[in-house]
Parts: structure tokens; C-alpha cells; sequence
């Protein structure tokens, strides 16, 4: 060893000196002398498992150069004949096997071992190609897997690790069978991977490849300003999250610019993107007024019936007497009697509208000059899954929404202060896929959990099958009937889309329920109410035998519009007079199924399985105790509901009002608000007026499990085996 | 509307009503000196009551204008319209004396007459039809919505024969193609003018077993799909017959009754100012 602690030795013939620990790979790479490799990358630890890089040292075999270090005087043959053969029969064992031309090769041309493949002059390998039982797997929303490209140099699995530290890749199998892994051998869509895009840089072949985002472009015009990945960087939300992630979806992240008073986004309309505030404050606001649809005459039995937005002076509602809060796609919630607030700095919003395409569920505004960033779904998607943006979110949900959204559960409004500010730095905000079961029925009770986003489905397994018992969305509850009862789960909760949660854990629980009893009293009437309810829903689908037209959906309603064709002269009376009752437009189609001689008219079903309820992004439609389905004040006329349902018995209903003008803001203006309104029974009348109006005695509402227990010759109530 | 055992009190009703006027009319005919007489008092009663129970079933006009106002439930209204209706017949006739009078008097007995048989025929009607069209017409639709159904039958129709061709078995396909040109099409878009073979289930169904005979078995599915729709129509024309016999009535009834309801009081006027 020379001075300094130099190590000499030859390269191909030529003398070179380099630090001591320097591996032969390096040393040769120092000295301008490549030698191929397809596992060895300079920021990442060598492995030696390729084996391409092996070059002859004069010892009884070849070795790595990568993981060898050098020593004085080691004489290295980097391109000997037996060396080259060693290496083109290598290439050779790897193309036999490799899918040619692979995703990367086809994409961008550069997939490595082709590319080696070229050098060597292979282009039919003599060996047969195993046969694999792993092949693609295209769960990712960024990243495509192929297991046949992948030749197991286990480069993805040191940049996730070494450089990322996300440790979601790793080994599985032996011999013939092993392979990549993401988490435990989970699909990589619903492993912990964060999509950083690490793996698919690292990845020398097609195995990894990116999933085409690479021309996205969020919008064209001035006002989509290009933003680097280098200055994405310098934010501290983005802090962990793959540059070259970022360099390949560039155009799904754009910075905007909004003056003082300019609307950013409007409740209704339908989007796919979130916004992050970088600078300056907006305000936040439903502008539809809070106002129920009321329909009612001039005269109590002489006078045209007119529908009108009644504010709730005018129709008191009583079970809407607690209602103080409006759920919304915002770090906060609304307060009813003034929905608005303010976003600041730092605020994310319109995260449902992105993750999961709903209608926006308020206006936004700038307040002041305003500076943002614009995002699609892959990038808020990699940013939910950040741990620093995570912590950026939770932290600003506990400090400004947590204490509003416990307070908007009208159980929990008398939680004192103190109590929530403990709470502050004990609740856990979780995240769940759609489709992933949040908690089985059996399970041990083991969490409280608030819905802060999406929606759950609750459901129970009986021999029969699963009961849908609700839906929850934000502002609803669920866990608390295990814990009251220190025992086991009775329903399977599923996140039916993007859901978030905060979970409240056993302890908190207790102590919750120990110093407020009126809570606990009150959970606990709610608990029973929901067990009455569901065994009144049980009793219904075991009351009358499941014959086949039934099970199409009308078991599921409460109460339906007959028509008795054999009387009905198919007159249209029931149509008139549903319109007139409701300022010209009806909410019945007199079409529909046919059950014997009787037509089930397109009429709200009052559904036991509200669809209509999912996906409202204001959550205005809900069920009251007695399972009624009402569509509350704050409806902003987005028509989602009207979409789901599967009947086509939610309408849009125009009103005219006197509202903010967009365009010149502090300016009002004359213009059509929509809001969603079906069947209501004309409950402001003894009938509904298309019974009542019906000359032929041909329209009936009925309850569908009396009217067809009487049918089929059943008494109801009595549990029939199907 | 269907007269059934709901109208066992109506009837009852009626029967008794009829008897009581029948009961004083018989002893009053046959005590009068010169026959009875629209303007005794016996007869002015008989007409009066007659008058209001016409007004009374002419009011169902008005009543159907006004769906939602809470007047009395619209069933029934149409049942005092159907059987005070009725009863105004006899309460008349025992009016007039069973006689037809001047020329007025013998028009409004006239109208009288025939617009309680059309009302009596489209009581009948409403009693039948309605069964009938459900038993017959199962894929029943809006009636307002007959044409756009059709038109919708007609492109679907277009598009499987245009499959049929575009497939390149020109020579499987040609059977299809032509009964299609030839028969069906013109089928489909005569609006409900009579086909010599579709418009008849038997013969269209011979037509078509034919039909499966030529063609290959790759189109034997879209063979089954033009039967069904020729079953559509023939449905459709179905309905269309029968809701037209269902309301066509209502033309002749209706005005008739304004008519009978104006020269009624025509009639009043006169016979109380001369």
C-alpha cells in the first residue's frame, strides 16, 4: 500500500492506486475501464448477485468485481476471453427467461439486460424459458409489475430501503419460485407502498415501469403554471416524495394563481382535482340557501299547492334541532346558522372531489390574492401516503376540525374542552381503501370510530346472507355498540370508497363514557334505537318467502306506489296531480315492474338500503329514526343522488332566488339553484295527492310487506323458510 | 272504473231513490187529470232533483281540473257522477212524463238519453279494457311514448340487420336482409297500418320459422331478436287500439254533456219566464 492509503494494483494491464476499501467495480470505473452489471447502482450497496460484473483476479474463480475490494498488487482481468464467455452466457441464461421486448424496452429503449443482450449478439437464446405462476400486476395506480422481467437483482428492493427507508419490497420464495414482494406478497395497490417511483429508477428492466403518466396535463393556459419537481421540493409537504416521481407526472401538479374575490372551485360541480393553499386565504361557503323544499297550499283545502324553499323558522324540523354543523371536503365544517369559514396557508381541500369524484361540496373563494397548487388523483394519492404530509394534515386537523367535527356529532355536544383538548394528541386519523373491511362483525370491540371522510357501509351476515344495515358518512359514528357492551363487534364496517376515520381508542372511550354519563345515556338510546331498527329490518326479509320478482329490490321499500292495471283507464290523473301538488313537475312515472296485475310506479320507495345516500358530499340526504329518507336544507343540488338511485326517483327541482353574483362579487343577481327532491308523501296533506286524485281507485301506497303477505296468503311477521 | 262490490252501497243508494220516485210518480201519473206534467209540482220536484244530479255528475269536469284541492277524494266524485248520473235518466223521464214535448224539451231528452248510454257504454268499456290491455299488452308502455318506442325498434332492427351484413356472410345473410327490406321494415314504419304477415302473431311466426331455415346458425340470435321486436309493434298496435276505445268514447260524451247541461238551463229559464 503506497502513502496516504493508496491501494496499487493492475487493470487490464494498466497500474492504477485507489483509497483502500474501494471495490474492484469502482476502482475500474475510476480509471475509465466499464465493466457491465445489471444489481450494482453507486448509491446503493452492492450485492453481487448478477454476477456480470465478474472479472478474474488469478484466483480459483471469477469474482464480483462489485463486492470485491481491492488489495495491493491484485493483478484484474476485466475482458479475458473466459471472462466474456462467462458473461455472454449469463446474458444468455437471463434473456431465455426475460419477456422480449419488455414494458421499458418498448417504452423508452433502454431496458439494461437488452441492451446487454445487443452487445453480446444474442437474439435467440439457446435455453427453454421457465414457466412462471407470476405475471403482471397492474394494482398500482403509477406503477406497472411484470414478475417475468424481473431478474431478481434486488435493486428495487435496496432503494426502497436504503435510499426511501419505506421497506415495502422484499424477497419471497426459493429457487425457481422466488421473486419480489411487496409488504406480505400483497398486490402493490394495496401494499404500504408509497408510489415514490424509487423501485421503478432502480429497476434495470421492465419489471417496474411507470404507468404512462408521464403526458398528463391538469389544463393548458396561462393560468396552469408549470411547477418543478426542484421547487415542489423545497415545500416541506413534499419532503420524501420521489423527484423522479415527480419529474414523471409533471403536468399532474400545476401552480395557480387566484386574485382577491376570483371563485376557485363551486359547490355542485363535478372535478377530479384538490388544491393545496401555498399562500394568501380563501373563504369557504355553501351559497344554496338553507332552506327545505316545502310544498303547501294558500288555503287549507281551497288553492294551488306550490313547492318553495321554506327556512326552518317556517318548517321546524324537530330531529334538525341539533343539527348545528354541515359536513364538507374541507379541514372543517360549515356551522348551519352561518356556513362559512376560512382556509389558510397550508389547508388542503376538494380531496373527496379528487380521490373519489364526487360534486364539490362548497364554493371556494379567494379571500385575498391567493397561491395554489392544483393536483390530480395520482399525486394526492402519493402525498396521502407521505409521512410528512400526513403529519402536516393530521396535525391541522387536530389543532383546527377535531374539536368542531366531535362537537357536530350531537351525542358528543357536551364534551367539555378540556376533554377534547386531551384527546387532541390520542385520537388516531386512519386511512382505508375502498373495499378494505374497517372491522368485522365478531371482532373484539377495540375502537370508536368518527367518520372524518368517505363512506361506510355497516352491514350484518346472517344465514341468509348480508344485510346492509347503513350507510355512515362524515359526521356519523359507529364501534360504540361493542364497547358499551365490552364485548364483540356486531356488524362488518367497509370503506365503500377513499374513508378516513378517527379512532377514539378503548381507553378514551371509557374515560369518555365514566365523566359524561349524559353521553353514555345517550349512545346507549341510540344503540338501542339501532337495535330495534335492525331487528324490524331482519324481520322483513324473513316475513315473506323471497320469491324471485320480490328479491328484485321491492322488499327493500317501505312504501310503494301500486297501480292496479285492471282498474287504471291509464288516464294520467295520478301524474297531473303529483305535478300540481309540486309546481309542475311530478315525482311519479307511471312505468315501472310488473307484479301480477299491479304496476310499481317510479316513486321514492322510502328504500330500507337508501343508494341515494352514498356519495352526497354534504350529506343533506339521510334517514330519519323512522327510516324515512329526507334530503335536508343544505342540499346543493348536485344531482349525485339523483344518480344513484337505481330507480330514477330523485328529481332535480329549480327555485329562483336572489343570490351572490360569481362574477361581480358583493353584487347579487337573479339566478336557478337546484335542489334534489323526490316522493315526500305530500306529508303537508292527509293523502298523497295522487291517491286522493286518482278517479278510478286504481292507485294505492302500500306497505310492501303486509300488501304482499296478503297476496301470497302469508301473515306477516311469521318467519318463512325461501 | 270497474263496477265491482266497492259499489254495493252506491247501488243500494240508487235502487232506493229509484223506488221512492218511482213509488210517488206512479200514484201522481195516474191521479192526474191530463197525464203528468214537467210544471207541476210534483214534476218540478222530478225536475229539479233530475237538474242537480246532472249538475252534480257534470261537475266531475271541474273536480279533474283541480287534482290536488281536498274537495272529496276524486273516486268519489266519479262514483256520484256514475251513479247520480244514471238515476238523473229516470228522474227526468218521470219529469217530462215520459213525454218528449216541443222541440227543446224532445232535444234535451234526446241529449239526455244518448249521453247516459255513452256514459253507460263507456262505463262498460272502462269495466273490460283495462284487463284486457294488461293481459294483452304486457309490454305496455306510456302511450305518449308509442312513437319514440317505435322509432327506437326501428333502429335497433337497422343495426342488427346492418351486423348481419357487415360480418361478410353475405350469402347467410341475404334471406334476413331481404324479408327485412321487403316485410318488416315497412312493418315497423307503416304506424300501425295492417301487414298482410306481421301484423298476424300466427303467420308472422310461420314467416320467421321459415326465416331460420335459410340462415346460418351465427344468426340464428339475431333472427329470435327481429321476431320479438315484430312482437313489440304488434303490441304497440295493440295498445294504440285499445287505449283509443278506452277514451275515444269520451269524445262524443263529453260535449254532449255541456250541451245537455246548457239547454238545461235553457230550459229552466224559459220554462220559468214563460
Amino acid at each position: 500500500m503506497s502513502a496516504a492509503g493508496l491501494v496499487e494494483l493492475t487493470i487490464d494491464g494498466k497500474k492504477v492506486s485507489v483509497p483502500a476499501g474501494t471495490s474492484v467495480f469502482d476502482a475500474a470505473r475510476m480509471n475509465d475501464i466499464a465493466i457491465p452489471t445489471l444489481c450494482h447502482q453507486q448509491n446503493e450497496t452492492p450485492v453481487g448477485v448478477c454476477r456480470l460484473c465478474v472479472v478474474d483476479v488469478g484466483a480459483r474463480v471469477f469474482t464480483a468485481s462489485c463486492v470485491r475490494p481491492v488489495e495491493p498488487g491484485m493483478v484484474v482481468d476485466t475482458s479475458s476471453e473466459k471472462v466474456r464467455r462467462t458473461r455472454s452466457t449469463l446474458v444468455e441464461m437471463l434473456m431465455a427467461d426475460h419477456p422480449s421486448p419488455c414494458a421499458r424496452q418498448r417504452l423508452s429503449g433502454d431496458c439494461e439486460l437488452e441492451a446487454l443482450a445487443k452487445q453480446e449478439n444474442i437474439t435467440q437464446p439457446r435455453y427453454s424459458r421457465r414457466i412462471s405462476d407470476r405475471t403482471k400486476d397492474d394494482s398500482s395506480m403509477s406503477i406497472a409489475v411484470d414478475f417475468e422481467a424481473c431478474i431478481l437483482c434486488d435493486r428495487c428492493i435496496r432503494g426502497c430501503s436504503e435510499i426511501r427507508e419505506n421497506f415495502v419490497l422484499g424477497r419471497t420464495g426459493k429457487g425457481t419460485h422466488a421473486g419480489i414482494a411487496f409488504d406480505n406478497n400483497d398486490p402493490m395497490g394495496e401494499s404500504s407502498c408509497v408510489s415514490c417511483g424509487e423501485c421503478m429508477v432502480s429497476c434495470p428492466t421492465g419489471a417496474l415501469t411507470n404507468k404512462g403518466m408521464v403526458k398528463t396535463a391538469l389544463g393548458a393556459g396561462p393560468e396552469f403554471e408549470a411547477v418543478t419537481p426542484e421547487e415542489l421540493q423545497q415545500l416541506s409537504v413534499f419532503k420524501g416524495v420521489s423527484g423522479t416521481f415527480l419529474r414523471l407526472n409533471r403536468g399532474a401538479i400545476v401552480k395557480r394563481r387566484f386574485k382577491a374575490g376570483q371563485a376557485i372551485c363551486r359547490e355542485g360541480e363535478y372535478g377530479s382535482t384538490a388544491f393545496y393553499i401555498l399562500e394568501g386565504r380563501a373563504q369557504v361557503t355553501i351559497s344554496t340557501p338553507m332552506a327545505h323544499v316545502k310544498t303547501s297550499g294558500i288555503r287549507k283545502f281551497i288553492g294551488k299547492l306550490s313547492s318553495s324553499l321554506a327556512q326552518r323558522s317556517r318548517d321546524r324540523r324537530e330531529e334538525e334541532a341539533d343539527q348545528r354543523w354541515i359536513p364538507i371536503d374541507a379541514p372543517m365544517d360549515l356551522n348551519y346558522d352561518n356556513p362559512v369559514a376560512q382556509l389558510q396557508a397550508g389547508d388542503m381541500f376538494g380531496e373527496m372531489t379528487c380521490m373519489s369524484l364526487y360534486p364539490r361540496s362548497a364554493t371556494v373563494r379567494a379571500e385575498t390574492d391567493c397561491v395554489m397548487l392544483e393536483m390530480l388523483r395520482n399525486v394526492l394519492d402519493i402525498m396521502q401516503r407521505n409521512k410528512n404530509f400526513r403529519a402536516h394534515l393530521d396535525k391541522s386537523y387536530r389543532q383546527r376540525a377535531l374539536d368542531s367535527h366531535l362537537r357536530s356529532v350531537p351525542v358528543f355536544a357536551e364534551l367539555t374542552d378540556e376533554f377534547i383538548g386531551s384527546l387532541r394528541q390520542t385520537v388516531e386519523l386512519v386511512r382505508y381503501s375502498p373495499g378494505h373491511v374497517i372491522c368485522r362483525q365478531g371482532d373484539p370491540a377495540d375502537s370508536f370510530y368518527l367518520v372524518r371522510v368517505g363512506f361506510v357501509k355497516v352491514s350484518q351476515t346472517h344465514p341468509g346472507g348480508e344485510m346492509v344495515l347503513a350507510y355512515l358518512s362524515r359526521g356519523d359514528y359507529f364501534g360504540e355498540t361493542g364497547l358499551l357492551a365490552g364485548d364483540v363487534r356486531t356488524a362488518t364496517c367497509t370503506a365503500l370508497d377513499h374513508v378516513e376515520l378517527v379512532r377514539i381508542g378503548t381507553e378514551d372511550f371509557n374515560r369518555m363514557m365514566t365523566q359524561f354519563p349524559a353521553v353514555r345515556r345517550k349512545l346507549e338510546t341510540v344503540e338501542h334505537d339501532r337495535a330495534e331498527m335492525n331487528r324490524e329490518r331482519l324481520s322483513v326479509v324473513q316475513s315473506v318467502p323471497l320469491d324471485s320478482f320480490l328479491a328484485q329490490g321491492l322488499m327493500e321499500a317501505q312504501s310503494l306506489l301500486l297501480l292496479d292495471l285492471n282498474s287504471c283507464t291509464r288516464c294520467d290523473a295520478c301524474v297531473r296531480a303529483c305535478a300540481d301538488a309540486h309546481d309542475g313537475i311530478t315525482r311519479l312515472i307511471r312505468e315501472g315492474l310488473r307484479f301480477d296485475h299491479y304496476l310499481v310506479a317510479t316513486s321514492c320507495r322510502q328504500c330500507l338500503d337508501p343508494l341515494c345516500m352514498v356519495g352526497c358530499p354534504v350529506g343533506s340526504i339521510r334517514r330519519r329514526n323512522s327510516l324515512e329518507v329526507i334530503i335536508e336544507d343544505w342540499c346543493i343540488g348536485c344531482g349525485l343522488c339523483a344518480e344513484n338511485c337505481p330507480y330514477g326517483n330523485i328529481n332535480l327541482h329549480p327555485f329562483n332566488v336572489i343570490a351572490d353574483d360569481p362574477a361581480h362579487p358583493g353584487r347579487k343577481i337573479a339566478m336557478v339553484k337546484q335542489k334534489a327532491t323526490s316522493c315526500d308523501l305530500c306529508h303537508d296533506l292527509a293523502e298523497p295527492s295522487c291517491v286522493y286524485a286518482c278517479p278510478h281507485d286504481a292507485a294505492h301506497r302500500v306497505d310492501p310487506r303486509k300488501f304482499f303477505a296478503n297476496l301470497l296468503g302469508v301473515a306477516p311477521g311469521i318467519a318463512q323458510k325461501p | 272504473m270497474r263496477i265491482d262490490k266497492t259499489h254495493r252501497k252506491w247501488l243500494a243508494a240508487s235502487l232506493i231513490i229509484l223506488g221512492i220516485a218511482t213509488a210517488v210518480y206512479i200514484p201522481y201519473a195516474y191521479r192526474s187529470p191530463h197525464g203528468p206534467k214537467g210544471d207541476s209540482a210534483i214534476g218540478l220536484t222530478f225536475g229539479v232533483i233530475g237538474s242537480v244530479f246532472m249538475i252534480f255528475a257534470g261537475l266531475l269536469a271541474g273536480r279533474k281540473k283541480v287534482p290536488v284541492w281536498r274537495l272529496g277524494k276524486a273516486q268519489s266524485w266519479m262514483r256520484g257522477h256514475l251513479w247520480l248520473g244514471l238515476l238523473s235518466l229516470p228522474i227526468i223521464l218521470f219529469h217530462a212524463g215520459f213525454r218528449f214535448g216541443g222541440p227543446l224539451t224532445t232535444a234535451l231528452l234526446v241529449l239526455a238519453i244518448i249521453v247516459v248510454a255513452s256514459g253507460v257504454f263507456g262505463a262498460v268499456l272502462q269495466n273490460y279494457l283495462p284487463k284486457a290491455m294488461t293481459a294483452e299488452v304486457p309490454s305496455e308502455t306510456i302511450y305518449e311514448q308509442i312513437g319514440h318506442v317505435r322509432t327506437q325498434l326501428i333502429v335497433e332492427a337497422d343495426e342488427l340487420v346492418a351486423s348481419t351484413e357487415s360480418q361478410g356472410t353475405s350469402g347467410d345473410a341475404a334471406p334476413l336482409s331481404n324479408f327485412y327490406r321487403r316485410d318488416m321494415r315497412p312493418f315497423l314504419r307503416s304506424n300501425g297500418k295492417k301487414h298482410e304477415l306481421l301484423s298476424y302473431p300466427d303467420r308472422a311466426h310461420s314467416a320467421f320459422e321459415g326465416l331460420r331455415v335459410l340462415v346460418s346458425a351465427e344468426i340464428q340470435e339475431i333472427t329470435k331478436r327481429l321476431e320479438q321486436i315484430c312482437e313489440e309493434e304488434r303490441q304497440l298496435r295493440r295498445q294504440v287500439f285499445l287505449h283509443q276505445w278506452l277514451h275515444a268514447w269520451l269524445l262524443m260524451h263529453v260535449p254532449l254533456s255541456f250541451a245537455l247541461l246548457v239547454l238545461g238551463c235553457v230550459h229552466a229559464l224559459v220554462a220559468w219566464r214563460y
